[in-house]
């Protein structure tokens, strides 16, 4: 068993009260012992009673029944609605559209004491129309009158146990526990207990007394030393502490940088490249046809006329036109077409994270080389809860002298397991313009099963020779989008960019178990 | 990606294979680049990824590739005798409706399943392969309905015939205006004075191309055995490839092909064509570009029977490696590397041992991510919660709503209004995050680091990394985001100063540019009233904005 806590200064005020007067009542501590208000002594007897150092010696409940607004309405009338109603009847009233001609009270109150009659039949309705089966002073609405209404007509309230059982039946039936505001009587409950110490309680006030406890620590205790000869008091440690909101790097942004940083420990460079792109980096250079059907005007975002992003250079432009004509000089016969070069350098937002590669591969890359980078890339398509306005994907190339096939499904592998944390993969030929041979990877994820997982291929010669590499290099890439809300347990796209700051700061973030995924069926 | 439907029943019957259940079939379609969309009962919808092999997009396309892989290479539309059905083309049609090609397929007499199927392909192809009908459409008709020649003709959209699903002749123009195929094509002949029309030698016609066939000619029903196949359109090669395709899937169903004579007048092709054209791509690799590529030795023998086992017509050995020709269905192969991708695809990719690049290299992270990194470190610490928002947003928000001084870049094609500018500024995500989160616990104290997108002196637009914090709650002044990005210096080692500026966003007075190192590179402020207001935003709240790039020190 764990050590008993020390006293609350609140308990120990309780205690001794009671220790000197005996049993006594709620009332009695919190008038006459030296706790500072009615909220430290129900605390502090909570816990003594929980602890067994104070016990409850009698508890005794009662209810008292005072009158509700309507009731005080009939007060001031001088008569309750049923007894009216029995007056008018016996005056001649025929029906209730007579007795509500009589403004005393409203046609609802009218209405419901002619329910009440009509239920404990005091009256009754045939072709003549209503009457009254029994003289109005001998009903129990007379009853009420007398004992209810007119001993309570200075106000207070009184016992229930008074009134005889027929007048509590319908007094009771009248005290609703909500909608008081409407309630013709009020009925509470007071609760009556005496409080005294237990002989644990004794002890407890004993050890208190002759120890010296420090509560609070403060630089006085420490200066002046009387830590020294004292006790501390014990804590109770498991009272949920409140609440603060720290400061915290967004969810996608942690997964995202776990990302960078995987990419960065396996040797990678890391890219940028910029939002708008003109279609030479985003598309021709990447050998893809101008005719395409992904660069269509309903698969790409267009910028206005007039805004532009600096000009390949003229040689570049030629090479890869000429690659796309008849191929040039990579030993293919090209796309056999009419190059336009005019839609090569209108400006679009970068649709595929590849075009950072294309610019890297233009720009002197080392070789052997390997280099990375997550871009936003931008597709036309209506946001909803799988597609968002713009998107994430990573990207990159691996140079090198040697490089083939076999590398890129090595770096797959790499990929599948280091990266995205996968208990099995496997490789599919895939097709992309710009890659041959192109493989897809799936990855087996613990919950959803297999899920694309990325394609890759060697860049064509054609995507090769017209930047100047005359190296093989193995190009990936990969929407991060979709892994993330795995891993976040995340299951509309949108909430990965809330504006919602409280569903944000309910995203659970783990880095470390980031990218193998929560487990779903746990949330 | 081209998707269709077809019958497990029928493509397992093609491919000469038991059906060996969805996911053994996962693996036997990456011979096609092929995956599994949905699978119920009989039908299967399939999904093609290559963009360049419309002969895949059908079932016999799909079957063909399975069984030749089991049982080796299939000779396609060999020995077809000379043509003796000529085709004439009128010159007029050079600036309509160009190109036809054409085959006759007896022999096969398809039940009313397989005819769908059969019209199915022919819709595909149109719709995927020939650009909605533009580039190529194709048309099948009862043979024996036909008197050859055939003429191509360009006519007056006057002319008149019976077209199918009719009962009476109606006027070109009217099948555009009348019938739901016509509107839907009708751009199709937009701006031509004459109209393409296909008749016999009798002067019948057999369709208005690529609209609608004729109801005497163009109906084939279940049980022809004897049918005319013709492909229209504008792109010579489109429409030479369609017909091909077509002509070997009859030819796998059973059905005799016989060449026509296609007769171009001057000055567009001068000389006559026989269709289909039997193509014969040759694609040659050396076997050290094989080695290299692939990253081990296969023996020459290996690769030709991996080759022929992905329906090559022929594959040479020659002294330094092998030149293949490819079926004449397929028009893929542009180089070496595409042979070598079939070689790939025939082994399987799971016959490649997957190898680690041995080469070292160096891991770099870009130099302002790390200044980004380090930035956001320091805001996380001052108690900031990190905001992401998406790039694309609305003029309404940046402009009207925030008030921003500069202009966003727009989109000259948006989706939607909302999403229709690249933002410039951080700010207005995170006022918007604001106007959302009031039932969310105060104070809130947010950031974000982020692209955006500028338009400089030059004129060329730039991306750039901006940083912006905003402070929203009851007591939210000038002070505490002066003490962040106060801080943030400090840590940084950097000397900040203020000096007064007019911001429409920010309340006069209480708004100053940013300088670093004698460069304005940001703003900061109180928000003005009426910006909160625009947003919704019923606490006080002050912020910042600056490019990151200044932080650098």
């Amino acid at each position: 068993m764990t050590e008993e806590r020390d006293l609350h200064p609140l308990e120990e005020k309780l205690l001794v009260y009671l220790e000197k007067n005996g049993g006594s009542s709620d009332t009695e501590i919190i008038e006459q012992s030296e706790l500072p208000d009615e909220g430290s002594f129900r605390r502090a007897s909570e816990w003594l009673l929980s602890r067994n150092l104070v016990a409850e010696v009698s508890r005794h409940e009662e209810e008292f029944v005072e009158l509700g607004p309507l009731g005080i309405g009939n007060l001031e009338a001088g008569i309750t609605p049923e007894l009216a109603m029995m007056r008018e009847v016996t005056a001649g009233a025929v029906s209730l559209q007579d007795i509500q001609k009589n403004t005393v009270f409203d046609r609802g109150r009218w209405g419901s004491a002619f329910g009440s009659l009509m239920k404990t039949g005091h009256i009754v309705k045939d072709a003549g129309g209503i009457h009254l089966t029994c003289a109005s002073e001998d009903t129990v609405y007379q009853k009420i009158w007398d004992l209810v209404y007119e001993p309570l007509a200075g106000g207070g309230q009184m016992k229930m146990t008074q009134l005889p059982e027929d007048v509590a039946l319908i007094v009771n039936d009248r005290s609703p526990k909500r909608g008081k505001t409407r309630a013709e009587f009020s009925v509470s409950v007071v609760v009556t207990r005496v409080l005294d110490i237990t002989a644990e309680g004794r002890i407890a006030l004993k050890a208190a007394k002759e120890n010296i406890t420090i509560g609070a620590i403060t630089p006085q205790v420490l200066a002046e030393g009387t830590w020294r000869n004292a006790k501390f008091r014990r804590y109770q440690l498991d009272i949920p502490p409140s609440q603060i909101h720290t400061g915290r790097l967004h969810p996608y942004r942690q997964f995202l940088d776990t990302v960078r940083k995987r990419f960065m420990a396996l040797g990678f460079t890391e890219m940028r490249g910029s939002l708008a792109e003109n279609e030479f980096w985003n598309n021709d250079a990447l050998f893809m046809p101008q005719f395409h059907p992904a660069r269509d005007i309903h698969d790409v975002y267009f910028l206005d006329d007039g805004v532009q992003v600096p000009h390949p250079q003229p040689e570049q432009m030629e090479r890869v036109a000429e690659t796309h004509e008849n191929g040039g000089s990579t030993g293919g016969r090209g796309w056999n077409y009419s190059f336009s070069r005019q839609q090569s350098l209108k400006t679009i937002l970068r649709s595929q994270g590849t075009a950072l590669s294309a610019r890297t591969l233009a720009s002197n890359p080392e070789i052997p080389g390997k280099y990375f980078g997550i871009a936003r890339c931008f597709r036309y398509d209506q946001v909803d809860s799988t597609h968002l306005p713009d998107f994430f994907q990573v990207e990159g190339i691996v140079l090198g002298e040697h490089i083939n096939l076999r590398h890129l499904l090595g770096l797959l592998k790499l990929f599948a397991v280091e990266i995205a944390g996968a208990s099995d993969y496997k490789f599919l030929p895939g097709y992309f313009p710009f890659t041959e041979p192109s493989v897809e990877m799936h990855i087996l994820h613990p919950v959803l099963g297999w899920v694309e997982g990325g394609g890759a291929g060697l860049f064509r010669p054609e995507v090769c020779r017209p930047l100047g590499i005359d190296v093989p290099v193995i190009a990936w890439g990969l929407g991060l989008d979709r892994m993330a809300m795995l891993a976040m347990g995340i299951e509309d796209i949108r909430d990965l960019i809330t504006p919602d700051l409280s569903k944000l700061r309910g995203i659970i973030v783990q880095p470390d178990r980031l990218l193998t995924g929560k487990e779903i069926q746990d949330a | 990606m081209p998707k269709i439907e077809v019958s497990r029943q029928d493509l397992f019957a093609q491919a000469c294979i038991d059906d060996p259940g969805d996911e053994k079939l996962a693996d036997i379609l990456s011979l096609v680049k092929g995956e599994i969309d949905a699978s119920d009962g009989d039908l299967l919808k399939l999904e093609l990824n290559d963009t360049n092999r419309p002969d895949l997009w059908c079932v016999e396309g799909v079957a063909r590739a399975i069984r030749c892989w089991n049982s080796g290479a299939q000779q396609h539309l060999s020995e077809l005798p000379e043509p003796d059905m000529d085709i004439f083309v009128d010159k007029n049609l050079e600036q309509v409706r160009p190109f036809v090609a054409a085959f006759t397929a007896c022999g096969w007499a398809p039940d009313q399943r397989e005819l769908d199927a059969l019209i199915d392909v022919q819709e595909k192809l149109a719709a995927s392969f020939g650009k909605n009908r533009k580039t190529a459409g194709a048309g099948f008709y009862r043979l024996d309905e036909i008197e050859f020649p055939v003429k191509y003709r360009a006519v007056s959209p006057e002319t008149s015939f019976v077209p199918l699903g009719s009962e009476q002749e109606m006027t070109l123009s009217e099948i555009l205006t009348e019938t739901e195929t016509g509107r839907t094509f009708a751009h199709l002949l937009q701006g031509k004075d004459l109209w393409p029309l296909l008749e016999d030698s009798e002067g019948r016609v057999l369709s208005f191309p690529p609209i609608l066939n004729s109801q005497t000619t163009g109906r084939v029903r279940a049980g022809d055995s004897r049918l005319f196949c013709e492909v229209t359109g504008t792109d010579w090669e489109t429409v030479q490839l369609t017909a091909t395709i077509l002509a070997c899937n009859l030819q796998d169903r059973g059905a005799e092909i016989l060449p026509i004579r296609i007769n171009y007048p001057e000055p567009y092709l001068e000389k006559t064509v026989v269709t289909p054209v039997v193509f014969t791509d040759r694609l040659t690799a050396s076997m050290e570009s094989i080695h290299g590529v692939l990253g081990m030795d296969i023996p020459v023998e290996s690769v030709q029977k991996a080759l022929l086992r992905m329906d090559y017509a022929s594959v040479e050995l020659t002294q330094s490696g092998v030149t293949g020709t490819l079926p004449p269905y397929r028009r893929d192969g542009i180089q070496e590397v595409d042979l070598i991708e079939d070689i790939v695809i025939s082994l399987g990719l799971s016959y490649f041992e997957p190898l680690l690049p041995e080469q070292f290299t160096l891991g770099k992270c870009a130099p302002i991510e790390d200044l980004a990194d380090s930035v956001r470190i320091l805001l996380a610490g001052a108690g900031c919660e990190e905001i992401l928002r998406p790039v694309l947003t609305s003029r309404a928000k940046v402009k009207d709503a925030t008030r921003t001084p500069g202009d966003p870049v727009s989109i000259a094609n948006p989706m939607t209004a909302e999403y229709g500018v690249v933002r410039n500024t951080l700010l207005p995500g995170l006022l918007e995050v604001e106007s959302t989160s009031a039932h969310a616990a105060y104070p809130h104290r947010i950031f974000e680091t982020g692209e955006v997108l500028t338009v400089g002196e030059d004129g060329y637009c730039r991306t750039e990394i901006l940083l912006a914090s905003l402070i929203c709650g009851n007591k939210a002044d000038f002070g505490d985001v002066h003490s962040i990005i106060g801080s943030l210096c400090h840590s940084r080692g950097i000397a900040l100063s203020l000096t007064d500026a007019d911001d429409d966003r920010f309340i006069p007075g209480r708004c100053a540019a940013i300088t670093i190192n004698d460069r304005v590179s940001g703003v900061i402020g109180e928000l003005h009233p009426a910006v909160l207001d625009n947003w919704g935003i019923s606490s006080p709240a002050s912020a910042f904005e600056i490019e990151l790039s200044a932080l650098k020190g």
